[in-house]
């Protein structure tokens, strides 16, 4: 995008949201307002960073969501693995459909994966419309956040700034999301608030894969889940 | 149980200090509580950074007439001075577009160069690049102007999204009373990047010298003089941008109460 679009866009923009609160626009759908789309697990597997594979993940996705009525859809959740010999790579950013997603109170969070992953400067520097009275979970519930007790905002991702695996040698992804005890998962936070940064998706590594270890930086092995249609 | 305790503590608090906000100091003591909070701050032991950074804790109260920017500078500084900070030349985070005779100003210009740290000596951005998101990088990961960060000289939270959610909360009359209801929208007259906006619309209300109401009764359907506002508790605008997330629907503090802003802005120390 050009300086002189991303002007126009960013006046464009002002008008459009005008002078009001986002959040009574967004609280307040019109007749074309979509079904769910996204949501955070209202809970995790409980056991740590072993997640049954991204397999075990998936349908945990889709069991939350169905049991709200949202099973029609097929969820997928945000997480990337890492490559292994004879397993290529997976980035979470390819595995969740093509946008745009709506929470469980039809919120917009995010147009496109350029939006929800800040693919140009100007749309990372906005960030999308991610951040903790968006994020809500399958029931639409807020997901308890930095300064709540307990604070549960470390998100599962195992997934870079952009959305992408890691790949260096490291663990990010408790490996490839089937361990509860050594490794390392990348988290993100669903409050966008920690960390020194404000990260929905990249914002620091969690201690272990363990359970307790996921608790104890502010988590609950939560992910964000994503419909692809 | 423990939010009992937190809460007589803050009645007390009260007692002694008119202006000390319950919500904040609330959520300050349970802050103080939460695990990772106490872990964080005790891997720091080094000493703590002299205040360089804050969001007012209170507004002119006149809309968004601050008396230009030199009037806004001179609140900043007061406010630090109130506070034992004013040592420092402190600069109010504000653009003024071009005018005849006049060229712009961009906020990220007036600021010196970094690093600035909050009231409790946490960092909040190292450089300009850090703060504005220069690099695709930067901007993904975000500075750390968040709303449990970005304190008040005083050290307390700005009440964002949700919070002395009332039906009331978007009158001024209403929000004078009550220091714990929402006014998370923060003044900055600024694009995403920190410059001032070279469009004929006037973002910065008159450069911060006009009071004037806007020019449509619904929300959201002002098409005269507003102030472009970003989020201080990086919730709510439709991206949580922290400083151009939209514009006020007028310059009047009746308007800029009701989009939940009482007209605060942020402050840093250039030196």
């Amino acid at each position: 995008m050009t300086k002189k679009t991303s002007r126009i866009a960013i006046g464009a923009l002002s008008l459009v949201l005008g002078s009001g609160s986002y959040l009574a626009f967004a609280q307040a759908p019109g007749p074309q307002a979509a079904a769910m789309s996204f949501f955070v697990t209202s809970v995790g597997l409980g056991k740590g960073g072993d997640l049954g594979g991204l397999a075990g993940a998936d349908a945990h996705c889709q069991q939350l969501a169905a049991a709200v009525g949202g099973g029609a859809k097929t969820w997928h959740a945000y997480l990337s693995t890492q490559a292994r010999p004879g397993q290529p790579a997976i980035n979470a950013r390819d595995r969740i459909g093509t946008g745009p997603w709506y929470n469980s109170k039809r919120v917009p969070i995010a147009k496109n994966l350029s939006d929800l992953n800040g693919d140009t400067v100007e749309e990372a520097r906005l960030g999308s419309n991610l951040f903790k009275q968006t994020a809500l979970n399958e029931k639409g519930g807020v997901v308890n956040g930095f300064g709540d007790m307990p604070n549960m905002h470390d998100m599962l991702t195992g997934s870079q700034p952009d959305g992408r695996a890691y790949t260096d040698n490291a663990d990010h992804t408790c490996n490839n999301w089937t361990s509860s005890g050594a490794g390392q998962a990348q988290l993100g936070h669903s409050d966008r608030t920690g960390g020194g940064n404000t990260s929905w998706n990249s914002a620091h590594a969690s201690r272990s894969c363990s359970q307790p270890d996921l608790v104890a930086t502010g988590g609950a092995g939560l992910f964000y889940c994503f419909a692809i249609n | 149980m423990f939010m009992m305790a937190c809460c007589n503590l803050v009645d007390l608090e009260i007692k002694m200090k008119k202006t000390t906000s319950v919500v904040a100091l609330c959520t300050l003591s349970l802050l103080a509580g939460s695990g990772s909070f106490l872990a964080y701050a005790q891997q720091n032991p080094a000493p703590r950074q002299p205040m360089s950074f804050f969001v007012t804790s209170v507004g002119m109260g006149h809309g968004a007439n601050l008396g230009g920017v030199a009037g806004a500078d001179a609140h900043c500084q007061q406010l630090a001075a109130a506070v034992g900070a004013g040592g420092k030349t402190w600069r109010a985070y504000l653009s003024t577009q071009a005018r005849p005779g006049q060229p712009a100003i961009n906020a990220r210009d007036r600021i010196g160069t970094g690093p600035w740290y909050n009231a409790k000596g946490e960092m909040i951005a190292r450089d300009l690049a850090h703060l504005h998101g220069d690099t695709l990088e930067l901007a993904r990961m975000g500075n750390n102007i968040t709303k449990v960060s970005d304190l008040t000289e005083k050290g307390a939270i700005v009440p964002g999204l949700t919070d002395g959610a009332n039906a009331r909360d978007r009158e001024w009359s209403y929000m004078q009373e009550h220091p714990e209801s929402n006014r998370h929208e923060t003044l900055t007259g600024s694009t995403p990047d920190g410059r001032a906006f070279t469009d004929n619309v006037d973002h910065t209300c008159g450069n911060w010298t006009s009071e004037a109401k806007g020019n449509a009764t619904a929300l959201r359907e002002n098409t005269g003089a507003n102030a472009q506002v970003g989020m201080s508790d990086r919730n709510g605008g439709g991206n949580g941008s922290w400083n151009s997330a939209h514009g006020t629907s007028g310059c009047s503090q009746e308007d800029l109460g009701r989009s939940h802003g009482v007209g605060l802005y942020y402050c840093f120390a250039i030196n």
